[in-house]
């Protein structure tokens, strides 16, 4: 693609990011009532084991794993130290703050800032764990496996940007009988939070977990925003997939194919306001 | 709220904001003539539009690598914290760091205990890593007693039996070709978009100020 295109079509997308993000929040705000979310299970297990730390005076420990500001992993980081922010929320009533770990240098104003905003006046902030990564991580990972020995966290809570190491982290934690959720933004570290953490985000959904722990309208429309997006993705792909294909049918088949395609699109969206 | 606190809420916001728009302005109208071909100097006027991007990035860069520094006097406040209240493998830590900082001195820039110590550590720990992905892995349909999980199962045996070089199992190397090509890149691919959809949506969260972060 020549840079102009490029150029041209990164500004449509941000423009139309942009207007999709303040007219959801419009339209949120002038229903005045709070919509239904796309139900995400990972996210019902939470309030549990805050209650549980709570209870039994044991810190949460949320990691951002790789996660840094100045790189391509930035976004990630700031969804990540949102969500932080709601869990610290939750838990600020204990005597103990959460911990949060990172591998990266650039991250630790972020989570310090992060628990800093969500202890009460007078409470002391934990200081924010650092832990050099290495080469593939594994030293964070080990690093991790300390904390665990040493602070005895009630559950962890790592999303990020973490590789195969979150492997270690999530066996060490089973070991010990501490729950776990995990996300990553790296397929590999996905694959091992799936076959391993008791409760698992897919991708994207770290994106959105901000509305889900807490009701934040900006939040929740954000979440309403990657799902509009998402829907006209997999539109415009299906319709290319599909024009491809009619090309080389011939002319009483492809409107055959048309009207087939338009009675699904139209099942679809009767099913889907039904089950709304 | 007071005026003072208002305006500690919406100085952080402001700056945010306009430097994030100004940068965004700048990468994605920047260093291209083509833009500005209607104009009498395209070259200088693209030059000049990518120009605060390119400032911004190496002050972010500036930054970053001050951060380095953060993070040294926070491992040694952590763990001299932790020494405090008589956890002994912190000690540990603080007299390794100690003892590698007097070497790297002494010996001008020699890495020997960098590579006789952390090298072989690692790599013990990735076949380690190895051994807790396949644990993992097995015991996977234990977490998960669903159809995904089954899959999940089904899938990774499937992989894992057609790479042993064994002529009774070439039947499964096409299932594991194709698995690989197709649905296994798919998923990725799939994946991949939305994280960079959900990326581009708090990214602009971010650059229009509006990240909590910058919110007090």
């Amino acid at each position: 693609m020549a840079d102009t295109t490029l150029q041209v079509h990164s500004i449509l997308l941000a423009a139309m990011t942009i207007a999709l993000v303040y007219s959801v929040r419009f339209f949120r705000a002038r229903r005045q009532r709070r919509e239904r979310q796309r139900r995400i299970t990972s996210f019902e297990s939470l309030p549990m084991w805050i209650g549980q730390a709570v209870e039994s005076n044991r810190p949460l420990h949320l990691s951002l794993g790789g996660a840094s500001l100045g790189e391509s992993s930035a976004v990630t980081a700031l969804a990540s130290a949102e969500f932080f922010y709601h869990l610290s929320l939750a838990v600020r009533s204990a005597d103990v703050m959460p911990i949060i770990s990172t591998s990266s240098t650039a991250a630790i104003p972020l989570g310090q800032d992060t628990l800093r905003r969500a202890r009460q006046s007078g409470q002391q902030a934990a200081p924010v764990h650092w832990h050099p990564q290495g080469e593939r991580s594994l030293a964070y990972a080990a690093a991790v496996a300390s904390l665990l020995e040493a602070e005895d966290p009630a559950a962890h809570v790592l999303a990020g940007s973490f590789g195969p190491e979150l492997a270690l982290i999530l066996e060490n934690a089973h070991d010990r009988r501490q729950a776990t959720f995990a996300v990553s933004d790296q397929l590999e570290g996905q694959a091992a939070a799936y076959a391993m953490a008791d409760e698992v985000l897919i991708g994207e959904e770290l994106f959105a977990a901000a509305g889900y722990v807490a009701a934040d309208a900006a939040a929740q429309a954000d979440a309403a925003v990657m799902d509009v997006w998402r829907s006209l993705i997999i539109l415009g792909l299906s319709l290319a997939l599909l024009i491809n294909g009619a090309q080389q049918l011939s002319i009483a088949v492809r409107a055959l194919v048309l009207l087939a395609v338009l009675a699904g699109f139209i099942i679809g969206f009767l099913v889907y306001l039904r089950r709304r | 709220m007071n005026r003072r606190q208002r305006l500690g809420v919406a100085l952080p916001a402001f700056i945010a904001f306009t430097v994030g728009l100004l940068t965004l302005f700048s990468l994605l109208m920047g260093g291209n003539p083509e833009l500005y071909g209607f104009m009498e100097q395209p070259t200088v006027t693209a030059e000049l539009v990518a120009l605060p991007a390119a400032a911004l990035v190496r002050l972010t860069a500036l930054a970053i690598a001050f951060t380095v520094l953060i993070g040294l006097v926070n491992l040694l406040y952590v763990h001299l914290g932790r020494l405090a209240r008589r956890q002994f493998y912190s000690l540990v830590l603080l007299l390794s760091f100690a003892g590698t900082l007097g070497w790297y001195m002494v010996n001008r820039g020699d890495t020997t205990l960098l590579a006789a110590v952390q090298v072989p550590i690692e790599s013990s720990l990735a076949a380690l890593l190895f051994l807790s992905l396949m644990h993992g892995a097995a015991t996977v349909l234990k977490r998960r007693r669903d159809g995904w999980g089954f899959l999940f199962a089904a899938v990774m045996l499937t992989v894992l039996l057609a790479t042993l070089p064994l002529a009774e199992l070439a039947p499964l190397r096409p299932w594991r070709e194709w698995l690989m090509t197709v649905p296994v890149s798919a998923g990725a691919r799939a994946m991949l978009i939305g994280i960079a959809l959900a990326t581009v949506a708090a990214g602009l969260r971010a650059l229009l100020g509006q990240d909590r972060s910058y919110r007090g």
